[in-house]
C-alpha cells in the first residue's frame, strides 16, 4: 500500500501555519483519507489565519524552518466571517517586506485549502515540500544567528571549536 | 620613554600587529559610520572622525555571551565561557575622552563584584591614544577638567607633528612592552612642533559646585523643563565611554542557549521596572535625573570620580537635543 | 551640484509663530505649546514645551527643526499635561502623522490647536546642527515632500515656501535594492541591521509606536530577541516596518535619530509604495477610519495564495 519511499540527501523542514476551520480539517480529511503527504511538514493550529502573526513566520525562518506554509479557509468561508480577508492583505504587505530584506519567497507559500480539500492539502505541501528541497537548506537566519557583534565575538580559533562542542 | 613614529611605521606596525594575530581595533568605517573595530589592514584606520561608539566596547561589548546551557533528558550542562581566552588586543586612534572613561570604569568593574570579563580584557588590551586636534561645538572635554591631549587611561600617547609623524610617549608598561617589541619602527624624538591642539569653545565647569547642588536638588522642579523633552531612548547612554549599566537574558529554547549580557539605559522606561508593576521612576524626567545624577554624583560619592569625559556624543545623537553640557553649564551658573 | 535651499522665510514664519503662540496662550485658548527653541549649539533646536504667554518668544522655526512633535502627544509620553486643548507646532509631514493618530482614535481634533508651518525643507541630521541647508544636507523625505504646506491647521503663517525641485532619493534608492537579487539584498540589510545597537531610539521618535508594552519588550512569549546581535537586530526591524505598514506618515524620523546611520525610512517607504500599489493607500492630511491593513476588500489581489 505504501509507496516505495525515496531516500533523499536534504529532508527540508516546513512548517504549516493553518486555520483550524478549514485547512485543519482538510489535513485531517487526507489523513481519514489515507493520502500520502511528505512528513517534512509540521502543523501548527490556529483559531483562524487572522490570528497568525507575521512574527511568527519570522520566528518559524529563525528556529530553522526550510519553508513555510500559512493556509486557512476560502474568502467568504471564514469561521469569524472576515479573518481570512484582513490575513490576506497583511500576508500580501508582509511578504513584499520579507522580499525586500532578501528572503527568498519560494520559501514562503500561502493557500485558501478548505475542509473538504484532502487532495488539495496533499498538493500544496508536496509542491512546497519538492521546491524548498530543490532550494536547499534556508541558511540566511541560521547564520546570522551565529554572528555577533565584533566586541561580543569570540574569536580565538581554539575557543570558537571549544563552543561549537557545546 | 619618548619616540617618534612616522605614519608610514605605524601603519607598518598595526599590519605587523594584525599579521601576528593580535586584534588591532581602531576608528573605521563601517558602512557609511565610523566606529571602533577590529581592522583586517592599517589602511582602513581614520584618524580625522570620531567613532560615533565609544571605545568602552572593547571591555565592555555591546552584547556578550556569559555562559551557555544545554539539556539532554533530566541532564543539564551549564558551561561558563572562559575570559582567560579573550585575544590580545591593540586599540589604536583612541581619542582622549574615551581612553579616561577605562580607568574610570575599572573602579565600578572591580568594586564588590570583579567583572572577569572586563578586567581580563583590560589586562589584555594595549591602548594607544591619540591628541585631538579638531573639536566641534558639541566637544566638552575642557569643561570637565580634561584636555584633548590628556594621557590618562592610555598605555601609548600620540600626538601628532606639525612635519608629519608623530611625538610617542608612554605611559605604562604595556606601552613600553609594545615599543620594545618593534625598536626598529621607532626614533629619536625629532624636535618637530605638534599640530595645535583642539580648543572646546567652553567654560570650565565648578564640578565641586556643580555636585554640591545636584546633593541639594534631587526634587526639583528644574528637572522637568530640562526633561520633558526625553523621549526614553537609550541613544545616550549607548554612545557614552562611560555609561556602564547591563542587562542579562537568556536566549534559545528549552533544549540549548545562553545567558547573554546587554547594554542597557537609564532612560528606557522598563529599567527600573518592577515585578510587581510598580515604577518608581515612572515619568521620564525621573529616568533623564538619574543619568545626570549618577554622571556628576552618585559616581563621585562611591568612588572621587565624574561618570563624564566630556566627548559630546550624547549631544550629538540626541533625538530631541539635549545637552548635556547646556544643562550642567545652567547648573554651575546657580546661586547655591 | 549643491546648491542652496531657500529658507528666507523661516524668519518670517518664527515671528508669526511667536505672535500666534503669545495671543492664544494669553487668551486661554491653550494650556500649552509644543514647539521648538534654540538650545546651547549654534543652529540647535529642540522641543520645548510652554504655557505661559512670555515664552513664546522662545519659539522658533529653522531647518534644525527637525523634530516630529507630534510624538509628544501621544499616550507614550505621559509627562505632557494633557488637561485642555493643546497647541502643537506642525509641519506638513508632522500633521500627516497626526491625522493618522486622530484616525487611530489617539487624539481628537478638537483637542488641539495646530500651528502649521510653511516648510521649505529641513536637514538631514543635527549631529552638526550650524549646517547650511542645501540640495546635499535637505532631509531625504523633503526631496519627496507632497506637503509643503499644512492645511486644515487652525493658524498657518501667510508665507509660501519655495520648494525646489529635488531628486527623489527614496524612489532612487528603493529602485537599486529591488533590482538587486535576494541574497544581495540579504547581505545589504545585514550589514545595516548588524551595526543597531537597540538603543530604540527609532521607536521611541515614533508617533505611532505608542503601545505601552511593546511587543518586543516582552519575554513570554520572548517573539524578538533583545540582544543587539545581527539575528535580534534583523528580526526587530522588519516586526518594527510590520508594525508600521499601513500606518507611518513619512515623517522619517527614525532614520534621522538612528545614531548608526540605518536606513530604517527605505523599509516604510517600500511599504509604503507596495500600500499604493496595492490598495491605493498614501498617508496624508485627511483623517481615515481605518488605515489599509484594518480593512479589505473582496477582491484584494491574491494571486500570490495557491
Amino acid at each position: 500500500m505504501h509507496s516505495e519511499k525515496q531516500k533523499h540527501t536534504f529532508e527540508p523542514k516546513i512548517i504549516a501555519f493553518v486555520c483550524t476551520w478549514c485547512t485543519y480539517a482538510g489535513a485531517d480529511l487526507a489523513g481519514t483519507s489515507r493520502m500520502q503527504y511528505p512528513s517534512n511538514v509540521r502543523v501548527l493550529k490556529f483559531p483562524c489565519t487572522g490570528r497568525i502573526d507575521p512574527v511568527f513566520i519570522l520566528k518559524a525562518f529563525q528556529q530553522g524552518a526550510d519553508g513555510v506554509l500559512v493556509s486557512g479557509c476560502h474568502p467568504g468561508d471564514c469561521h469569524y466571517i472576515a479573518g481570512n480577508f484582513h490575513a490576506r492583505r497583511r500576508f500580501a504587505v508582509f511578504r513584499k517586506l520579507l522580499e525586500f530584506v532578501g528572503v527568498d519567497l519560494n520559501r514562503l507559500q500561502f493557500s485558501w485549502v478548505s475542509a473538504a480539500e484532502g487532495g488539495k492539502w496533499v498538493e500544496v505541501v508536496t509542491d512546497l515540500t519538492e521546491k524548498v528541497r530543490a532550494m536547499g537548506p534556508m541558511t540566511e537566519f541560521k547564520e546570522l544567528a551565529m554572528e555577533e557583534q565584533w566586541s561580543g565575538a569570540i574569536d580565538t580559533p581554539e575557543l570558537k571549536e571549544a563552543y561549537n562542542q557545546i | 620613554m619618548q619616540k617618534f613614529i612616522s605614519e608610514q611605521n605605524l601603519n607598518t606596525l598595526l599590519d605587523t600587529l594584525i599579521a601576528a594575530g593580535t586584534r588591532v581595533v581602531a576608528p573605521r568605517m563601517n558602512a557609511g559610520t565610523p566606529l571602533y573595530e577590529p581592522l583586517t589592514s592599517a589602511a582602513e584606520m581614520i584618524t580625522d572622525q570620531l567613532p560615533r561608539r565609544s571605545a568602552k566596547e572593547a571591555f565592555f561589548p555591546v552584547c556578550e555571551d556569559i555562559m551557555t546551557y544545554e539539556k539532554e533528558g533530566q541532564k543539564v550542562t551549564v558551561t561558563d565561557i572562559d575570559p582567560s581566552r579573550f585575544p590580545e588586543t591593540v586599540l589604536v586612534g583612541v581619542r582622549p575622552c574615551d581612553a579616561v572613561a577605562i580607568p574610570v570604569l575599572d573602579a565600578v568593574f572591580s568594586w564588590d563584584y570583579k567583572d572577569e570579563f572586563f578586567l581580563e580584557r583590560r589586562k589584555k588590551t594595549t591602548i594607544v591614544g591619540l591628541a585631538c586636534t579638531t573639536a566641534d561645538d558639541a566637544c566638552f572635554c575642557t569643561a570637565v577638567g580634561l584636555s584633548p591631549d590628556e594621557t590618562k587611561g592610555s598605555d601609548l600617547f600620540l600626538t601628532p607633528l606639525e612635519d608629519g609623524g608623530y611625538d610617542c610617549r608612554t605611559y605604562s608598561e604595556k606601552g613600553e612592552t609594545l615599543v620594545n617589541r618593534y625598536p626598529q619602527l621607532f626614533s629619536e624624538p625629532t624636535g618637530s612642533k605638534a599640530v595645535p591642539l583642539a580648543e572646546p569653545q567652553i567654560e570650565k565647569f565648578d564640578l565641586k559646585k556643580v555636585k554640591a547642588w545636584l546633593d541639594e536638588n534631587f526634587e526639583n522642579p528644574d528637572w522637568d523643563s530640562i526633561a520633558t523633552r526625553c523621549v526614553g531612548c537609550g541613544a545616550c547612554a549607548f554612545v557614552c565611554p562611560a555609561c556602564h549599566c547591563f542587562d542579562i537574558v537568556d536566549e534559545g529554547t528549552e533544549k540549548a542557549g545562553k545567558r547573554r549580557k546587554n547594554w542597557d539605559a537609564c532612560g528606557f522606561s522598563k529599567f527600573t521596572n518592577h515585578a510587581s508593576g510598580h515604577n518608581p521612576r515612572d515619568q521620564q524626567p525621573k529616568r533623564y535625573r538619574n543619568r545626570i545624577m549618577h554622571k556628576f554624583k552618585y559616581y563621585d560619592d562611591k568612588f572621587g570620580q565624574t561618570l563624564c569625559s566630556g566627548c559630546g556624543r550624547c549631544i550629538r545623537v540626541c533625538p530631541v537635543g539635549i545637552d548635556i553640557a547646556q544643562i550642567v553649564e545652567e547648573i554651575n551658573k546657580k546661586d547655591i | 551640484m549643491t546648491k542652496p535651499i531657500d529658507t528666507s522665510i523661516y524668519t518670517a514664519v518664527t515671528d508669526a509663530i511667536r505672535t500666534e503662540a503669545q495671543r492664544i496662550l494669553s487668551e486661554g485658548q491653550v494650556s500649552a505649546i509644543v514647539g521648538y527653541a534654540a538650545a546651547r549649539r549654534k543652529g540647535s533646536a529642540q522641543p520645548i514645551v510652554i504655557s505661559q504667554p512670555d515664552d513664546a518668544a522662545k519659539l522658533i522655526f529653522t531647518p534644525a527643526c527637525v523634530n516630529n512633535l507630534a510624538v509628544y502627544l501621544t499616550k507614550a509620553k505621559k509627562e505632557i499635561p494633557k488637561s485642555g486643548k493643546i497647541g502643537i507646532v506642525v509641519k506638513g509631514c508632522d500633521l500627516k502623522a497626526l491625522s493618522g493618530l486622530m484616525g487611530e482614535s489617539q487624539l481628537k481634533r478638537e483637542d488641539i490647536y495646530l500651528i502649521g508651518v510653511p516648510c521649505a525643507g529641513v536637514l538631514a541630521s543635527t549631529v552638526q546642527p550650524a549646517t547650511e541647508l542645501t540640495t546635499d544636507s535637505i532631509a531625504p523625505k523633503c526631496t519627496e515632500c507632497d506637503a509643503h504646506l499644512p492645511t486644515g491647521c487652525d493658524f498657518v503663517p501667510a508665507q509660501t515656501p519655495v520648494a525646489a525641485d529635488l531628486e527623489k532619493k527614496y524612489a532612487a534608492e528603493i529602485t537599486r535594492l529591488e533590482a538587486l537579487t535576494p541574497a544581495e539584498r540579504w547581505a545589504y540589510w545585514k550589514e545595516q541591521f548588524s551595526k543597531c545597537i537597540k538603543c530604540y531610539a527609532c521607536r521611541q521618535v515614533c508617533p505611532f509606536c505608542f503601545c505601552e508594552q511593546c511587543l518586543c519588550d516582552r519575554n513570554k512569549p520572548q517573539m524578538v530577541d533583545t540582544t543587539p546581535r545581527p539575528a535580534g537586530n534583523t528580526a526587530w526591524h522588519i516586526v518594527r516596518a510590520m508594525h508600521l505598514a499601513g500606518r507611518c506618515a513619512g515623517c522619517a524620523e527614525c532614520e534621522r535619530v538612528c545614531p548608526m546611520d540605518i536606513p530604517l525610512n527605505l523599509l516604510n517607504r517600500k511599504m509604503a509604495k507596495e500600500l499604493k500599489e496595492l490598495y491605493d493607500h498614501e498617508a496624508g492630511f485627511e483623517v481615515l477610519d481605518k488605515g489599509p491593513l484594518n480593512m479589505f476588500t473582496e477582491k484584494d489581489d491574491q494571486s500570490f495564495i495557491k
